[in-house]
Order: C-alpha cells, then sequence, then structure tokens
C-alpha cells in the first residue's frame, strides 16, 4: 500500500492532480482511493487530497502515521500535513511560496525553520516547479511537474501516465504537460 | 468496465443506469457535483433550480407523473424543501423519487452540522446510507426499485467524505423504463383533511413493509467472526475505516438506517453480549434500537461531531474495551493558519474595503463574502442562513427605530442567495416602512453562484442553454416598489465608496447592486500590476485590502519593507492602483 498526501492551497488544482494520480494507480490494476476537499477552502484556504493506491484499499483517509510521500505544492502546506507521515517519508516539495493572509498582514512569519527542519526528519526534494514548467512553455503545468517527480517513486510505468494525462488535461496542453512530466521525472536525474 | 469515480458521480451514474428521468438541484457542497455530472446523460432532464425547494417541487411533479426523479442537495437545503418534503411524502409515490441530502459532519463547508438521517425518519421516508462509490451507485439503483414497488419515497443521506472521495465503480447499461403517467386520483394527490387521514396509515404501512425486507436486505450486511460476543452494528465510511483496524469481531452494515429490522436487531440482541454502534453525530441508531428496547454503547464512546476517522474509531473501541492497547492522540502541526481569502481579482473586494473603513454594522449571508467574516475582514458581524440578511436587517432596525438607537444597518447579500430566498425578504422590506429606517442593501452581482465552482443563477442563464433566463436584478426590485436602486461598478473604487458612503448617511431603504462577473468562474485575466518600490511609501493601504499577490517585501538597496505584486497570481483588476495614495502601482506593459 502506497499513500500519498497531495497538499496545497485553494485554486492549485490539486482536485485534478489527485484524480490523475489515482486514475494512474487504477490502470496499472490497482485498487485506489481517494478523498479532497471541497468548498470554501477553494478560495485560497488550505486543500489537499488523499491517495491511497494498493491490492486492496478499504478507507480513502491515510491513517496518521502511515504516510508515505507528501506531494506538497507549496512548502507551508507540506509542513502542516507531514504529521501523517511514517519515519523517514518522502517529501516533494514545490519551492514556490503562497502567502497565507496573517503573513501577508504581517502578524505571522512564513514558518521558513521549521519548514527546513523537515529534512531532518524526511526525505525531502525540493523542486522549482513554476521555473520548469515555464520551461516546458506552460505555466499552468507546475502540478504534472510534481507528478512527474512523484512518478519516481511509484511502480507505474511511464506510458501508463502519458495515457492519464492526455486524458485530463485539455487537448492543447498535452505536449506540454507531457514535457512538463517528463521534466518533473529526470529532475535531480541530472544533477 | 470500471471506473474511478467520486460518490457524486457515481449516484449521477447511478440514477442514468437505474432509468432516471429527471434530476433536479441546487448546488451547496457537497452534492453540487451530482447535477453537473447528469449534464452528459442526454436522456435526463436536468436543472439546477432557483433553490432547494423549487427544485424539489419539480422533482415532485416529474414523479407524480410517473417518471423517476431525483432531488439533491446540502443537507440544510432540505430545510428550504422541508415544506413540500412532509406533504408530498405522504402520497403514494408514483415514479421513483429520491432525495440526495448531503450531511456536513466536522463542517468542510456548512453553516451547521444536522444530521439528515432524522429528516427521513421526521418525513416518513426510507433512508439509505453509502459508504463508497460503488454503494452511492447500487444503493441508486435499488432505491429506484424499491421507491416504486412499495410507493416509499427514499432519502439516501450521504456524508461530504463519500460525496468526495473516489474509488472504483463497474460501469453498466441504462435500464430504460417509461413513465408511468399521471392518473388524477382525488384522495391520494389532494393533500388536505380528510384525504391526510387515510395518508398516516398508508405511510405507515410501508414503512412496516419495508421493515419486514430489512431482515435479509443485501443493504444489510452481517460478517460474523466464530466466537465474537461484540457486534458492531455500523454504515457508511465508519464501516471502511473499521475495516482498516483488521479486527475478529462481528459487525452489521447498515446501507438501510431507517427503518431496521426489528426481528434481526433482536436476534442479534440475543446472541451478543455488547452491542457498540459506531455512528457519526446524532445517536440515530442507537435511539432506534432503543425504542425497541434493545440496550447498546455507542455515544460513550464516540464523538458526537465531527467524522469519525480511523483513529477516533480505534480510541473509542479502546474506551469500550473491544480491543486493547493505549489510545493514542495524534499531534497535528501546530503552524501557521491558512483561512481561505478573495481570489485575485474577486470583484467583491472594493466594497469590503470600503465597509471596513466605514465601520459600519454589516448583517452578511452565504456566499463567498463570506469570507468578509474571517479574522482578516471583520466586516459582516452576522450569517445565519441563505437569504436571512434582509429580514434580520429589518427586524433588527425595527427595535433599534424604537429605542432611538439610529445607528445604519449594511446589508450583504450575493446575486445567488438573492433569487434563492432574499427576494421575498425584499418585498416584505416594503410592510410598515418607516421614512426615518435606515437600512442599505448591497446586492454583490456577480453572475454566478461562485461559492460552490461557479453554477449558473437567474441572472446568469440557464444551466444547459445559454441565456434563457437572465433577470435584471434593477428592473425587478423596481417593479417591487423601490425606488432608491443604484447600481455601481465594483471595480470603480472611487464610486463604490462614494455611493456606499451616500447611502449609508442616508435615511430609508437603499439597494446598491454592486455589479463584476467573478474572476475565477470567467477566467479574467488581464495584464498584471507592479509596485514602484522608490515610489511607495510602505503605507499598506494596498496590503490591507487582502488581495493573494499583494504583500510586503525587502528589495535590494532599499532599507524599508515596500509592497510587492506577485506577477503570476495577479489578474490585472486594478483595485491596488486604486487605493494606492502616492501612485506606485502600475499596469505591466
Amino acid at each position: 500500500m502506497i499513500n500519498i498526501m497531495v497538499a496545497g492551497v485553494g485554486g492549485q488544482g490539486l482536485v485534478l492532480a489527485t484524480k490523475i494520480i489515482a486514475q494512474a494507480g487504477m490502470k496499472a490494476g490497482y485498487d485506489v482511493k481517494t478523498n479532497d476537499v471541497v468548498g470554501l477552502s477553494q478560495r485560497g484556504g488550505m486543500v489537499w487530497g488523499s491517495v491511497r493506491i494498493g491490492e486492496e484499499v478499504n478507507s480513502p483517509n491515510i491513517p496518521v502515521g502511515e504516510g508515505d510521500i507528501i506531494l506538497g505544492m507549496e512548502p507551508l502546506e507540506s509542513l502542516r500535513w507531514s504529521y501523517l507521515l511514517k519515519d523517514g517519508g518522502k517529501v516533494i516539495v514545490n519551492t514556490k511560496r503562497t502567502y497565507p493572509s496573517s503573513v501577508i498582514l504581517e502578524k505571522d512569519r512564513y514558518p521558513d525553520e521549521d519548514i527546513e527542519e523537515l529534512k531532518d526528519k524526511y526525505d525531502v526534494t525540493l523542486i522549482d516547479a513554476l521555473k520548469l514548467a515555464k520551461e516546458a512553455g506552460n505555466i499552468k503545468a507546475a502540478n504534472t511537474i510534481m507528478i512527474g517527480t512523484l512518478a519516481k517513486y511509484l511502480d507505474i510505468s511511464t506510458s501508463i501516465w502519458e495515457e492519464v494525462l492526455r486524458d485530463n488535461v485539455p487537448k492543447k496542453a498535452v505536449e506540454d504537460n507531457i514535457l512538463a512530466f517528463y521534466k518533473g521525472y529526470y529532475h535531480g536525474k541530472k544533477e | 468496465m470500471k471506473q474511478l469515480l467520486t460518490g457524486n458521480q457515481a449516484i449521477a451514474r447511478g440514477f442514468y443506469e437505474g432509468g432516471g428521468h429527471l434530476a433536479a438541484s441546487y448546488p451547496g457542497s457537497p452534492t453540487v457535483e451530482i447535477l453537473e455530472s447528469l449534464k452528459e446523460y442526454d436522456e435526463i432532464y436536468s436543472e439546477f433550480s432557483v433553490n432547494e425547494k423549487v427544485a424539489l417541487e419539480v422533482a415532485m411533479g416529474a414523479s407524480l407523473y410517473g417518471a423517476r426523479t431525483m432531488a439533491s442537495m446540502k443537507h440544510v437545503g432540505v430545510n428550504i424543501a422541508a415544506d413540500p418534503l412532509m406533504t408530498f411524502t405522504q402520497t403514494e409515490i408514483n415514479g421513483a423519487f429520491v432525495l440526495v441530502s448531503g450531511d456536513d459532519p466536522g463542517m468542510a463547508s456548512s453553516q451547521n452540522e444536522q444530521d439528515n438521517r432524522i429528516f427521513g425518519k421526521f418525513a416518513n421516508m426510507a433512508v439509505v446510507y453509502p459508504g463508497n462509490s460503488q454503494e452511492a451507485k447500487d444503493y441508486m439503483k435499488i432505491s429506484l426499485e424499491i421507491s416504486e414497488l412499495i410507493q416509499i419515497p427514499i432519502l439516501m443521506d450521504i456524508t461530504s467524505r463519500v460525496c468526495h472521495s473516489r474509488s472504483i465503480v463497474e460501469i453498466m447499461d441504462r435500464k430504460e423504463v417509461k413513465p408511468k403517467g399521471f392518473i388524477p386520483h382525488r384522495e391520494k394527490y389532494t393533500m388536505f383533511p380528510p384525504h391526510t387521514f387515510k395518508a398516516q396509515h398508508f405511510m405507515k404501512d410501508r414503512l412496516e413493509k419495508l421493515r419486514e425486507v430489512a431482515y435479509d436486505m443485501p443493504l444489510n450486511k452481517l460478517e460474523e467472526v466464530e466466537g465474537s460476543d461484540t457486534l458492531i452494528i455500523t454504515s457508511g465510511l465508519m464501516y471502511y475505516n473499521l475495516k482498516e483496524l483488521g479486527l475478529d469481531v462481528s459487525v452489521y452494515k447498515l446501507g438501510l438506517v431507517y427503518p431496521l429490522s426489528e426481528k434481526r436487531m433482536r436476534e442479534l440482541a440475543d446472541k451478543y453480549k455488547h452491542i457498540i454502534v459506531i455512528e457519526e453525530m446524532m445517536p440515530f441508531i442507537q435511539d432506534e434500537l432503543k425504542l425497541m428496547g434493545i440496550s447498546s454503547k455507542g455515544k460513550e464512546y464516540f464523538n458526537f461531531t465531527g467524522e469519525l476517522h480511523i483513529e477516533d474509531i480505534r480510541n473509542g473501541l479502546i474506551k469500550a474495551g473491544v480491543i486493547e492497547g493505549e489510545e493514542k492522540t495524534y499531534q497535528v502541526v501546530d503552524t501557521v493558519k491558512r483561512p481561505p481569502m478573495f481570489c485575485s481579482g474577486c470583484p467583491h473586494r472594493p466594497v469590503f474595503d470600503v465597509l471596513k473603513k466605514l465601520k459600519v454594522k454589516v448583517i452578511g449571508d452565504i456566499g463567498c463574502y463570506s469570507i468578509s467574516a474571517l479574522e482578516q475582514w471583520d466586516v459582516s458581524q452576522i450569517m445565519i442562513s441563505m437569504g436571512a440578511t434582509v429580514g434580520m436587517t429589518k427586524g433588527m432596525n425595527k427595535v433599534m427605530r424604537r429605542f432611538q438607537d439610529d445607528e445604519p444597518l449594511v446589508s450583504v447579500i450575493g446575486d445567488g442567495t438573492f433569487f434563492h430566498s432574499g427576494m421575498t425578504g425584499f418585498v416584505n422590506l416594503l410592510h410598515q416602512v418607516d421614512d426615518e429606517d435606515n437600512m442599505t442593501f448591497i446586492i454583490l452581482e456577480n453572475s454566478t453562484t461562485a461559492m460552490t465552482g461557479g453554477q449558473p443563477n437567474p441572472s446568469s442563464g440557464n444551466f444547459n442553454k445559454e441565456d434563457d433566463m437572465r433577470v435584471n436584478i434593477k428592473k425587478m426590485l423596481s417593479s417591487i416598489g423601490f425606488d432608491n436602486v443604484r447600481e455601481v461598478d465594483q471595480f470603480n473604487y472611487k464610486e463604490v465608496k462614494k455611493v456606499i458612503g451616500e447611502e449609508v448617511k442616508k435615511k430609508g431603504i437603499s439597494i446598491i447592486i454592486a455589479t463584476r462577473p467573478c474572476a475565477l468562474r470567467f477566467k479574467i485575466k488581464e495584464k498584471n500590476f507592479y509596485v514602484d518600490p522608490k515610489i511607495c511609501i510602505a503605507c499598506r493601504t494596498c496590503v490591507r485590502t487582502n488581495c493573494p499577490p499583494i504583500r510586503m517585501k525587502e528589495y535590494q538597496g532599499i532599507d524599508k519593507l515596500k509592497s510587492f505584486i506577485d506577477p503570476d497570481m495577479c489578474v490585472g483588476c486594478s483595485v491596488c492602483s486604486q487605493v494606492c495614495p502616492v501612485g506606485a502601482i502600475k499596469r505591466s506593459l
């Protein structure tokens, strides 16, 4: 069983990202269940989606302490959900910050130090997904970059990922998204 | 064929496969997607009605004709629809009638946490309670059959988690059914005394029939474990959460939570030493058992509010002595909160910025503009239910007048909410008008029901066909009899400030229609704005408009923090540049 928590901010397209990951799991022959939050928090609030992939999945909820991977579309949100992770779990973080209201109004500080400390406990990969997405020719493909990086750790073939992306992104954005997927997939390998 | 579907999509699919003919709804989280998913099926007439009451009435009409029908709404929507519902359920159901209620334990996006299983019982309906997408689809199809077979209305009570979670569903073909037609029958369909006397007995009898069938209905699954002296009775997603614990204990999973088979429950009570009920919110099943004289435990160990996650079930069962171990409380990460914000380019921003500066009393309503009640705004000071602002403002104003309190009151309502249930409140304003009243009503017209994802409403055209229902709010209010109705473009900050300021000072009833399409729904994106840090005086006026891309930032070579606009997030609405006192914010070329 692989438990993935997708974490981010309302408006980042998490519902679609969660769906894409789950469909890939299903196409690879696994049982899958997902959860996500919909509603008022979509307006710039904290949003999340859970994906569980395995032989048989009962609950769509990830039990606390059994998370394998956090796919963090935003650093603070990656920190927020880290309590779900197993010891030594993976955190894939998009480094682009989105500032919450209290930070904008200078009542709170953005918790950079706490985010940095995640590295002590977990296997953290940082990605400038926005930059890579721009390179892939589509600023909206940042989530696909992240999915590409996630795909490295899952036993699902790249042809399945390609197929699922084709099914889920607008026709004119398919090429950019597939390029973005591979940019994420090979991220780090070059370095 | 297998597909990955959300609970909502599965309900829609089940309705299609089960030969559904007509579905009506009003958008409300968590059930919005049901009707949206029906769009792809030409065989089904579907609509987002003006409110839940109308949606239910549309469904009632179709059911009376013998068509297979569904009405779907969020739990509090059933309150709006309760009047027709409570009487319609007295009739002998002709075409299948299923009401889907999306309950929200934990209140992810609702103003209360009411448990609508109780509504089902109250309305003499059968209540089914699915726990995943396959069940959502299956239960819908079974409900359509049962509803026609014993002429009973069915409530599908589904929780927000099951609505939104995805799981794998087996897809099947549609069963084509022809509506039976409407055959007039005075006693069956005209609900007043003495016809309603007989109806009481009919309602009781059909529930008794179902109670008998419930004994070995496949909707209810009994999983017995040899040697277990405890039986856990549960339903919905909680069953799947329980399964995560992998316990050796007998479980009775109820798909039909009302009515329960008394015969089955007695047999089980005789067989098991302990009965533990795991249910979210109210002790509904536990109360039903109590009425049968069967003792059980449940709410002693499981919270009366919020969802019951895997961890809560484990802890509860430890308390109950069913499993051994230590109760675990998990520590969430205590970090900076992220409450929702008005979107970048949200047309409501100037109105609330002005109201905040005016420091007036504001009575709010339900919609994206509920955000104005959050700490960062603190503008709307009262928020209860859909459309309530209009009546509440009048009521408060009337007592204020009697006690010589002449402080002005401001009421804000969105266009969707205005049509949903604000209109009648507006008509009522004209009753016992007093020239000394001081009420200002601001209608935020963004041409969509934004909070639930941008569904159309009467000011934006209909669900399937473009522009067939574009109601003009100003004309409507004028013909009701209001003289003082002003329209203002929300993005003209100076004008918004002037108009609101003037109307708040003015006695009598003022109505301001603040217009601008929703930036999110209509995907508005214009050239972004940027701050010239050399001109910026760091006054933070722009930051206080609480726009996601705007914050204070360190610039190289400048001592003080200066304002900064994230170019990737700015959609170019210009409001920040209009509030800037020194002209430091400019549009990029």
